[in-house]
């Protein structure tokens, strides 16, 4: 497993550094080479631009979002990788799930235009200053960005696909192959059935 | 005298691509003057039905994700999900998923080297290559049941055991790969007309390489030395005697090389893998996968795949299905930012062959 | 010497023969079973001993081989290279995505059963199928065309109606060429 003795040199100084900068900021170690930040989210643009030109955190590697439907809010997840410290920052924010809107980090790098398409068509969220939010994976698309958590895809695809009937889900191929062959499902085997799943 | 500008579209249908997706090429007589990346004719919405099902039952899918070499997505989540629980691999299950890892690295690079000879018109090398691919699928076929996707590295280890006289078998392929490579040296990489094709095209800047996100052998090739087996070694890598090999100039036929000398090298790790493998158990037993619940955490893991840095950021609340899975393969960012910078300037016939040394896989663009 | 029932006989004959054993199959790899395409195709699982073989545009080809899901976006594609192909045509569909919807079967972006949308002559079960189930797959082709049943493109100009209706369901900006021949 992941050796936590090793010696954590350049994550300690890299926590100082952005602790120094970023007073606000709720930063956790999580283990070797891997430093979470929690930021308010205006502080993003500022701590990537930060993080990209004097900490040498060149590397986009990630940029994903989460739907904690449950807050009511969006969480916009960076992931910043420095070759030459060999650290992975997780920087993450919470946005509105109502007024969903953020800024662009196109200018700082180039790849992050890809992503923000992809969340906007996804997510729904807007990025302000990105001018090619258009089409990217769906075509024709007109119902609710479909990664987020309030869309049934199961029903969806019941609604507009057909189906061929014998494949509906939750059938318990043991009970087809009993009644063909005239056994009975044994006891200790009836508590593992995918009905009983919650 | 100013050439008309033309809109061509270098379709889903369309013998020199690699994969179903289109660009969308504006032409001023035989140069590009703008390209557009359209993809999402393979998408399966894969990470909303990995939402759906338990976390079991996203490991028969997830190979799915990336055609060529399905093995690093299994990997990686199986990576993610100990992280996440803590949970300890035994070391002979470690070792075995080196070896399956290597191979799968090994076939994607036979696969890549039929695809970019043919896009330069030299017909005979897939024809040989993608028939000595085979003999590994061979290999694949007795272990673990599947030529292609394997559903054979899980949480907690692997499937099953090597069969009997599995090791012998994989160093006679070996034997007989090596025997193999100076043969498509002579054929592909000392040819003439392929290095004229491949020399002084498609080149990528040094200085802009890691900014832009480039990973893998497009960013080895431009000669800056990093890979993820090297800087975050995962399974046994850190115990395992390897170089990784770099090459300057940032063209097709930098990468073309940096590939050649990494098929070496995986040959030298498989061998001392299958001479260095421990006794033991091979798997930690997972709790009913019916009733197996991850506790809440986050997690990103990377691995090293034949077209470059792999990443699983992975999302659990503590249920029994998984929050959010996020994949990013490396052609996300070579595919679309990427391609359409590069191909500004190029010729049309150079458009399959730039393609192909960059590693394009539109499944894992749009999953 | 021969009348006009036996002489029409005699010609089919020789006219299946001629399309059985030279199948031109579209450049087209619509999913991921096309993974499975060079092998078959190159020197291990020699599929041009049968005459089968690769053909770069519809207008030259035989059989349009669905290998594998079809997403909505790639379904309108396919079907203008389907209707751009010259009769005979067949179509093989491939892998258990096309017959039922395979382990996608929840997914808000794949068609569930291929035949709604386009008329199927031979299906390959398997995910993947192997390069020997492929050319299996191609063996029941020759012997539908033989014996005069591999009749998807008739059923096709037939029920262009049913076919279209369903088609219109699933692709809502429907911006595609009348089909005319």
């Amino acid at each position: 497993m992941i050796n936590m003795n090793k010696n954590l040199y350049n994550e300690n100084q890299t926590i100082e550094e952005i602790k120094n900068t970023f007073h606000t900021a709720e930063i956790k170690l999580q283990r070797e080479s891997r430093i979470i930040v929690k930021l308010r989210s205006d502080l993003i643009p500022p701590f990537l631009s930060y993080a990209k030109n004097y900490l040498a955190f060149n590397h986009l590697a990630h940029f994903s979002c989460v739907d904690w439907i449950e807050d009511n809010e969006f969480e916009l997840v960076y992931l910043l990788y420095s070759y030459e410290k060999n650290i992975v920052v997780i920087a993450k924010t919470r946005i509105s799930r109502d007024k969903a809107e953020f800024v662009t980090i196109k200018h700082l790098w180039r790849q992050a235009e890809t992503y923000e398409r992809e969340i906007h068509e996804m997510f729904g969220i807007n990025f302000t200053g990105n001018d090619r939010l258009n089409e990217f994976i769906l075509e024709d698309w007109d119902d609710i960005p479909p990664m987020r958590r309030d869309f049934n895809t199961i029903q969806f695809a019941k609604d507009n696909f057909y189906t061929r009937p014998g494949r509906e889900d939750a059938q318990d191929v043991r009970e087809t192959i009993t009644k063909k062959s005239g056994e009975k499902i044994p006891d200790f085997a009836k508590e593992f059935s995918v009905r009983n799943l919650k | 005298m100013r050439e008309k500008e033309t809109t061509l579209y270098f379709g889903p249908q369309h013998p020199g691509i690699t994969g179903n997706m289109m660009v969308k090429l504006k032409v001023a007589g035989d140069t590009i003057v703008k390209a557009e990346t359209h993809v999402g004719y393979l998408h399966r919405a894969f990470e909303k039905l990995m939402e759906q099902r338990t976390w079991m039952q996203s490991f028969p899918i997830v190979c799915r994700i990336c055609v060529p070499e399905p093995d690093p997505n299994e990997e990686n989540l199986a990576r993610a999900v100990e992280e996440i629980e803590g949970r300890e691999v035994p070391e002979r299950a470690k070792y075995i998923r080196v070896m399956v890892l290597e191979l799968s690295r090994l076939a994607a690079y036979f696969l890549w080297m039929g695809g970019q000879a043919g896009t330069a018109g030299l017909y005979t090398v897939p024809q040989w290559s993608v028939g000595d691919r085979d003999y590994i699928l061979d290999l694949f076929e007795e272990l673990t049941g599947g030529r292609i996707y394997h559903m054979y590295i899980w949480a907690g280890g692997v499937r099953r055991d090597l069969p009997g006289g599995f090791p012998d078998k994989v160093l006679r392929t070996m034997d007989y790969i090596e025997s193999r490579l100076p043969e498509y040296d002579k054929l592909m990489f000392e040819n003439a007309i392929f290095q004229k094709r491949a020399k002084g095209i498609g080149v990528i800047d040094k200085d802009k390489a890691m900014e832009w996100g480039v990973v893998g052998p497009p960013l080895r090739g431009c000669g800056i030395q990093h890979d993820v087996r090297k800087d975050e070694p995962y399974e046994v890598y850190d115990k395992l005697d390897f170089v990784v090999p770099t090459y300057e100039g940032g063209d097709i036929w930098a990468r073309a090389m940096v590939r050649r000398k990494e098929m070496e090298q995986s040959i030298s790790i498989i061998r001392q893998v299958i001479e260095k493998m421990p006794g033991g158990e091979y798997y930690n037993k997972v709790p009913n996968p019916l009733n197996w619940y991850v506790p809440p955490g986050e997690t990103y893991v990377k691995t090293e795949s034949a077209r470059g840095e792999f990443g699983y950021y992975v999302v659990s609340d503590g249920s029994l299905k998984p929050r959010r899975i996020h994949v990013r393969g490396p052609a996300y960012v070579h595919g679309v930012s990427l391609l359409e910078n590069i191909l500004v300037g190029a010729n049309i016939s150079d458009v399959a062959m730039i393609m192909n040394s960059l590693g394009v896989c539109p499944p894992e663009i749009e999953r | 010497m021969f009348n006009d029932k036996e002489a029409s006989k005699i010609v089919d004959i020789i006219k299946n023969f001629a399309r059985k054993h030279s199948l031109w199959v579209v450049a087209y790899g619509t999913g991921c079973g096309a993974i499975e395409l060079p092998p078959t195709m190159t020197s291990r699982y020699d599929a041009e001993r049968f005459g089968i073989r690769g053909s770069a545009t519809p207008r030259q080809a035989d059989v349009l081989l669905i290998t594998g899901y079809l997403s909505v976006k790639t379904l309108k594609r396919v079907i203008r290279t389907y209707e751009q192909m010259q009769e005979p045509k067949y179509v093989i569909g491939f892998g258990s995505c096309t017959i039922n919807g395979g382990m996608y079967w929840d997914s808000y972006n794949t068609i569930k059963a291929l035949d709604r949308y386009l008329p199927v002559d031979v299906y390959i079960n398997g995910c993947m199928p192997r390069p020997e189930a492929v050319i299996s797959g191609f063996i029941k082709l020759q012997q539908l065309i033989s014996e005069g049943k591999a009749d998807g493109a008739k059923r096709y100009r037939e029920n262009l109606e049913w076919y279209r209706e369903n088609q219109r369901k699933v692709i809502k900006n429907w911006r595609m060429p009348e089909y005319n021949w």
